[in-house]
């Protein structure tokens, strides 16, 4: 299990990164941890004639905060400084809930954040979760950045909204608006595995105790992260009782693809389970906090 | 089919020793370590980054080395478990626990499992059976059941000075 | 810490090394990265391997081309069946009505399994050998699959041009009269078990590096096996290289569970390349290889019935079995390995005198089946576990006294099962009574009503059982595995310094041989445990043993052949003892190196001043005129069965099907223990491996026979967290059949575990109605059994 030829160009600098990529075009493939990427080239299912690595670029590493105004996560942010970064607890809990899921310490060590989204599969927590917080992807290519809602991202499976010649850089965190709580969960045959589904959730309330945002984002039932639209609208206006988010969560209608781990119903009724239990966490996490995001 | 292509120089430096080798970029650096400067104490049981067996030490952080590729390696620093004793033919705390706790069978993944506990231990102290269990579950061992292993690192967190 | 209990004892051996927890000596050099695997060895113009494998489940091969696979820079050659000698693998047809389907070392014609070996190439290095292999071009005709043992697809073409319908065997036999007791029986339980095919996937995966001298005609071969002395038989068959002229080294061995009992068409394949190209070869399979390719295990379905009587006192049984056999049967009757032993073993530890079974195995495009850590017997045992626990139930009678009702006991000792099996020893009430102690299961019930009330579902499965260990000749023979003598010895030779070298067929894939075999010759000449090594075993020195390490049989049948080689180097060692120190050799005592004459004012001499005298004074030859100090022993133990019962609670959680496994207890007898470090270690393991096949571990195939588990995401090992802390109690039953009462216990967890995890899943959710009816239970196959619950209302 040996990967086929392949050359390697480690460039230090982003704009450096961008002339590489535009060069090389299809024939490269870019490489941030390569906790996916390494066992598609091994198994070779990947064959890049050229691997760009993006370990050595300093300035893409790196999370900041923004003052109550949310995070900028670099995209070569190891995933294990992601989860252990206090920025990320106080900014985005829900960040910081599910990046423990992520496969094993080991992976997150070398694993980013950015390679995980813009590896865009629809089985990893991050994409749910990004979309679930309404996170915004900075991209840049020779002619310039842009930045795109994380819900327009992910287009299908294994596939980001990234032409060929554009670096995903950073992802952008909104702050938590007041009195907004979030959870995940995740239902795994084997921990530490790809999830067979997970739901990212996000729960609003205004100052009468009545949802008044709610996103609920789950992996594992799409080729993309998939929003309950359904669900979401049905929450919006009421107060999130058990039986308020049980009614919700059955209104909404899935479809899921059945493979080797779980078949389509299967998947349905654990969207169903889960869906409901991150609900309730969220909204467990409303108590006693009126003001203050909370984890 | 592509052209080979060219081969390309790694400095790095391996138990603290510094090496220069010419590699092929495509060459892991599990087979690197192995191949290359013949520290066979690396093992691979499965070469797509599952099992664990292949773990060393990145500039102090456990890595798998079968999905990191040997120009990855320029530049940095790598622990092996030929590494892990400062003194040859004596065992490092952790290896003597693993002895003493039977944390072991057929050795195969204990060389990765050995780099995952030295890397969790540096962090931690007084971690409970879970925390271990949680800390250890991305190694796979299938001939101890893990029980000795859980065992091993709860003596080495006791006997290990650091 | 695990306590001993129970009435038996330890036979009369005086204290000493056999039953003291030692570390064991194998693990410095593992543990410093010094071990050496198949995969560490190179040599002079050593050149590597990769294989071509079909793609097809099923295929007639129209042509191959390697033109462009040769001519890649860095190929060395590209090989197909047409370049080699026209070898298969075939043995002896052991069980009557088995029939023989030899497997070509590479496919010829057809294409039988995904991941069939098809051609080799051989590269400057792996990485080359895999591009080139990419290379080669294979025209296939595809035919219809057949993806169930005993399905025909449309379009059927037999897999084997002479087997018509697939089947191998489909045969019955009968004890007692079964027919007569359902009949008249008030009460008859019916039960069916699926289990999924497994596999032992030790985390070194299979390797070969193959050296063939054409100046000397000979082979050299380095073979991560269970069998040296076996292999060597099939090369030499194979490559036409007299045995004598062909050498199977082994070193460290990074587990084999059975994967490695069997010669395996691609170590064949790697010996002939280096025939062919008088360098050496090597092959390191890597792990999609080893899914795909190596031996699978267990695919059966058993379908059971029990009758009882009102006080559920076990009148009958009848079981019939239908095994997936694979593609070929290339091992010592491997297509029948597991529905054959899982027909004989059924009555497990209880009295029954009337059993019928019957056994079907059919061929399938899928890797064939070889043994697997408990093989055969994990169907028998949870099938009629979960069958008895439904029995319970439904007669209202509790599990462990309806189980205790049935039980050999202690007076029936020696007790011959129906089918021929003849239990020496054991703790079979014992084991269970201890379970039911370690879980507690008076609290239990009430803990379980309290948790239902809130909602929780937890379980308590049961599972004592008996296991042939030690394999000889004889349990061979009660097994009606006829017709397979065991021929193991065992070499013990101290040399000028007084030191112990221990020569073996029988190698350590992790087990702790190296350790137990030393302590046993430590023990009995009476020297320290450090002046003991037992060596790599090299086919060229170690004394035969045809069978190799598997069956839980290393301990008994080489412990057994080291005791008494041993003993005889002890006599020896005294006799000249005796000479020298003037004395009667037979009173003399020997500890810790040292030979006292008692008499003589403890008059003493080191065992090593005896041997060096010994070899330097001729005069010594007039008291031992063959002053050498190597003694050969043969051992071939009477049958022995080692016993167990595992307890586990688990909790399931009925919105996802999740299982978690919170304890799993185990009281384990495998008579006299030689090192509890040892012991535990193979105990919790086999558990370990029992609770992955029955929670997680399945190789999935679609209706085209197309493997669907290549890779560790896909076949899942229990990790750290999946499993839990295990609580082992130990019992000793020596036996009377074998040397100092041995027993064996390398598969007894694995045996054990599944049926009471299964159990347990089946006790916490009893409420629904439903039953569990398959290996492994994975959380859809949980849930789906909470859904039927619900659709019953």
């Amino acid at each position: 299990m040996k990967p086929a030829p392949f050359g390697y160009l480690a460039p230090r600098s982003v704009d450096e990164t961008l002339e590489l990529m535009a060069s090389h075009g299809d024939d490269a493939k870019v490489i941030a941890g390569g906790q996916s990427l390494g066992p598609l080239l091994n198994l070779r299912l990947a064959t890049p004639a050229m691997v760009i690595d993006l370990n050595r670029i300093l300035e893409l590493a790196g999370i900041s905060a923004h003052d109550g105004d949310g995070l900028t996560i670099g995209a070569m942010t190891r995933q294990h400084d992601a989860e252990t970064s206090p920025a990320v607890a106080a900014a985005c809990p829900l960040l910081a809930e599910a990046l423990p899921y992520v496969a094993h310490r080991t992976i997150r060590n070398r694993g980013t954040i950015g390679g995980s989204l813009a590896h865009s599969d629809p089985a990893a927590e991050l994409p749910a979760v990004v979309t679930a917080v309404r996170a915004e992807m900075v991209i840049r290519s020779r002619s310039g950045e842009r930045t795109i809602p994380a819900e327009e991202f992910f287009l299908g499976y294994f596939t980001a909204a990234l032409e060929p010649d554009e670096l995903l850089v950073a992802v952008r965190v909104p702050a938590v608006p007041a009195r907004t709580t979030s959870a995940w969960q995740e239902f795994a045959t084997r921990s530490g595995d790809y999830a067979i589904v997970g739901v990212a959730a996000v729960i609003g309330l205004d100052g009468a105790g009545v949802v008044d945002r709610a996103s609920i984002v789950c992996s594992g039932i799409a080729d993309v992260p998939r929003q309950l639209s359904t669900a979401q609208s049905a929450l919006v206006g009421q107060e999130p009782t058990s039986a308020v988010i049980a009614a919700a969560v059955a209104a909404q209608h899935t479809d899921p693809p059945a493979d080797l781990v779980g078949s389509s119903s299967y998947r349905r009724h654990l969207v169903g389970v889960l869906a409901q239990r991150a609900l309730e966490a969220a909204t467990e996490r409303q108590e006693g906090n009126d003001d203050r995001p909370t984890g | 089919m592509t052209v080979q292509p060219d081969e390309v120089v790694v400095t790095v430096t391996v138990n603290g020793e510094t090496v220069r080798h010419l590699v092929d970029p495509r060459t892991t650096a599990a087979d690197f370590l192995r191949d290359g400067l013949e520290l066979t104490g690396t093992h691979l049981g499965c070469e797509h980054g599952v099992c664990g067996a292949c773990t060393v030490l990145l500039d102090g952080r456990s890595v798998r080395s079968c999905i990191l590729y040997a120009p990855q390696l320029d530049g940095c620093e790598v622990t092996t478990v030929e590494g892990l004793s400062p003194v040859p033919g004596e065992l490092h705390p952790i290896q003597e626990a693993f002895r003493e706790c039977h944390g072991l069978q057929c050795g195969f993944c204990t060389p990765g499992f050995l780099l995952t506990v030295h890397e969790f231990l540096s962090e931690t102290k007084g971690a409970d059976e879970d925390e271990i269990r949680e800390a250890i579950s991305g190694n796979l061992c299938r001939c101890t059941g893990y029980q000795g292993i859980v065992a091993a690192v709860q003596r080495a967190d006791e006997t290990w000075q650091r | 810490m695990a306590a001993v209990t129970g009435t038996s004892v330890r036979p009369t051996a005086p204290p000493g090394l056999i039953g003291t927890r030692v570390n064991r000596v194998e693990d410095a050099r593992l543990l410093a990265g010094r071990g050496r695997y198949v995969a560490d060895v190179t040599l002079p113009r050593i050149k590597h391997a990769a294989f071509v494998r079909a793609w097809p489940s099923h295929a007639r091969i129209l042509s191959i081309d390697t033109t462009r696979a040769r001519t890649l820079p860095g190929v060395v050659a590209a090989l197909t069946a047409a370049d080699l000698p026209p070898a298969t693998l075939v043995d002896g047809n052991w069980i009557p009505g088995l029939a023989k389907t030899p497997q070509p070392v590479l496919a010829r014609d057809k294409v039988r399994f995904v991941g069939e070996a098809v051609a080799i190439v051989v590269a400057t290095s792996r990485y080359v050998a895999e591009d080139a292999a990419e290379l080669v071009e294979v025209d296939y005709e595809q035919l219809p699959a057949v993806d169930h043992a005993g399905r025909r697809p449309s379009g059927h073409v037999p897999i084997l041009d002479e087997l018509p319908d697939d089947l191998i065997y489909d045969r019955g036999e009968s004890f007692g009269n079964p027919d007569l007791m359902f009949r008249d029986a008030p009460h008859v339980f019916v039960k069916d078990l699926a289990l999924a095919r497994s596999m032992a996937a030790p985390l070194e995966c299979r390797g070969t590096v193959a050296s063939y001298d054409p100046a000397a005609g000979s082979l050299d071969v380095w073979c991560s096996t269970q069998s040296p002395h076996l292999l060597r038989r099939r090369l030499s068959a194979a490559s036409g290289v007299a045995e004598h002229r062909v050498r199977v080294m082994m070193h460290d061995v990074g587990g084999g569970f059975g994967q490695k009992i069997a010669a395996h068409p691609e170590e064949l394949a790697i010996a002939l390349a280096s025939c062919a190209l008088g360098i050496p070869v090597k092959w390191i399979e890597d792990r999609r290889e080893n899914l795909m390719a190596a031996p699978h295990a267990r695919g059966q379905r058993v379908h059971l019935k029990l009758a009882t009587d009102d006080d559920g006192r076990f009148l009958a049984l009848r079981a019939r079995i239908v095994g997936d056999a694979g593609a070929y049967s290339f091992n010592a009757a491997s297509a029948l390995i597991e529905p054959y032993i899982t027909a004989r073993v059924m009555t497990g530890v209880y009295r029954i005198d009337h059993y019928g079974y019957h056994v079907a195995a059919g061929l399938t495009n899928k890797s064939p089946v070889a043994p697997y850590r408990g093989v055969g017997f994990i169907a028998a045992q949870t099938a009629r576990e979960l069958l008895i626990d439904e029995a319970a139930r439904s007669l209202g009678i509790d599990r462990f006294e309806l189980r205790r009702r049935n039980m050999i006991r202690p007076d029936d000792f020696p007790y011959r099962s129906c089918t021929g099996l003849v239990f020496d020893s054991g703790s079979y009430l014992e084991a269970l009574t201890t379970v039911e102690r370690m879980s507690a299961y008076d609290d239990f019930r009430c803990e379980q009503e309290q948790a239902r009330a809130s909602g929780r579902f937890i379980g308590l499965g049961i599972s004592p059982y008996v296991e042939p260990t030690g394999w000889g000749t004889e349990a061979m023979n009660q097994i009606g595995w006829h017709s397979f003598p065991s021929n193991d010895s065992a070499r013990v030779s101290m040399d000028i310094s007084g030191k112990v070298t221990i020569s073996i067929g029988t190698p350590s894939q992790g087990q702790g041989i190296e350790t137990t075999l030393a302590q046993i010759s430590a023990e009995v000449l009476g020297i320290p445990l450090d002046d003991v090594v037992v060596s790599f075993t090299d086919s060229s020195s170690a004394p035969t043993s045809l069978a190799g390490t598997r069956a839980s049989r290393a301990a008994v049948v080489s412990g057994g052949a080291v005791g008494l080689a041993s003993q005889d180097l002890r006599e020896r060692i005294l006799k000249v003892a005796g000479a020298l120190m003037e004395t009667d050799a037979s009173i003399l005592t020997v500890a810790d190196g040292v030979i006292t004459d008692p008499s003589e004012d403890a008059a003493s001499m080191t065992v090593a001043e005896v041997v060096q005298k010994a070899f330097q004074l001729t005069e010594i030859r007039s008291a031992e005129p063959e002053p050498n100090f190597t003694a050969t022993r043969f051992y071939d133990p009477g049958a022995t069965y080692g016993n167990a019962c595992v307890g586990a609670v688990v909790e399931v959680d009925p919105q996802t099907g999740g299982v978690r496994v919170l304890r799993i207890v185990g009281a384990e007898d495998c008579g006299t223990v030689i090192n509890q470090v040892v012991v535990e270690g193979q105990f919790i393991g086999g558990m370990a491996q029992g609770l992955g096949g029955a929670l997680l571990e399945r190789l999935a195939y679609d209706e085209n026979g197309e493997i669907l588990t290549t890779t560790f995401m896909d076949y899942l090992l229990p990790t750290s967290t999946e499993v839990p802390h295990f609580e082992v109690e130990h019992l000793e039953s020596p036996s009377p059949y074998t040397w100092r009462g041995i027993k064996g216990v390398g598969e007894s967890g694995t045996i054990g575990a599944p049926a009471a995890i299964a159990a347990a899943i089946a006790d916490a959710l009893a409420h629904t109605g439903s039953t569990v009816d398959r290996l492994p239970m994975l959380p859809e196959d949980v849930r789906a059994m909470v859904e039927q619950g619900e659709d019953r209302g």
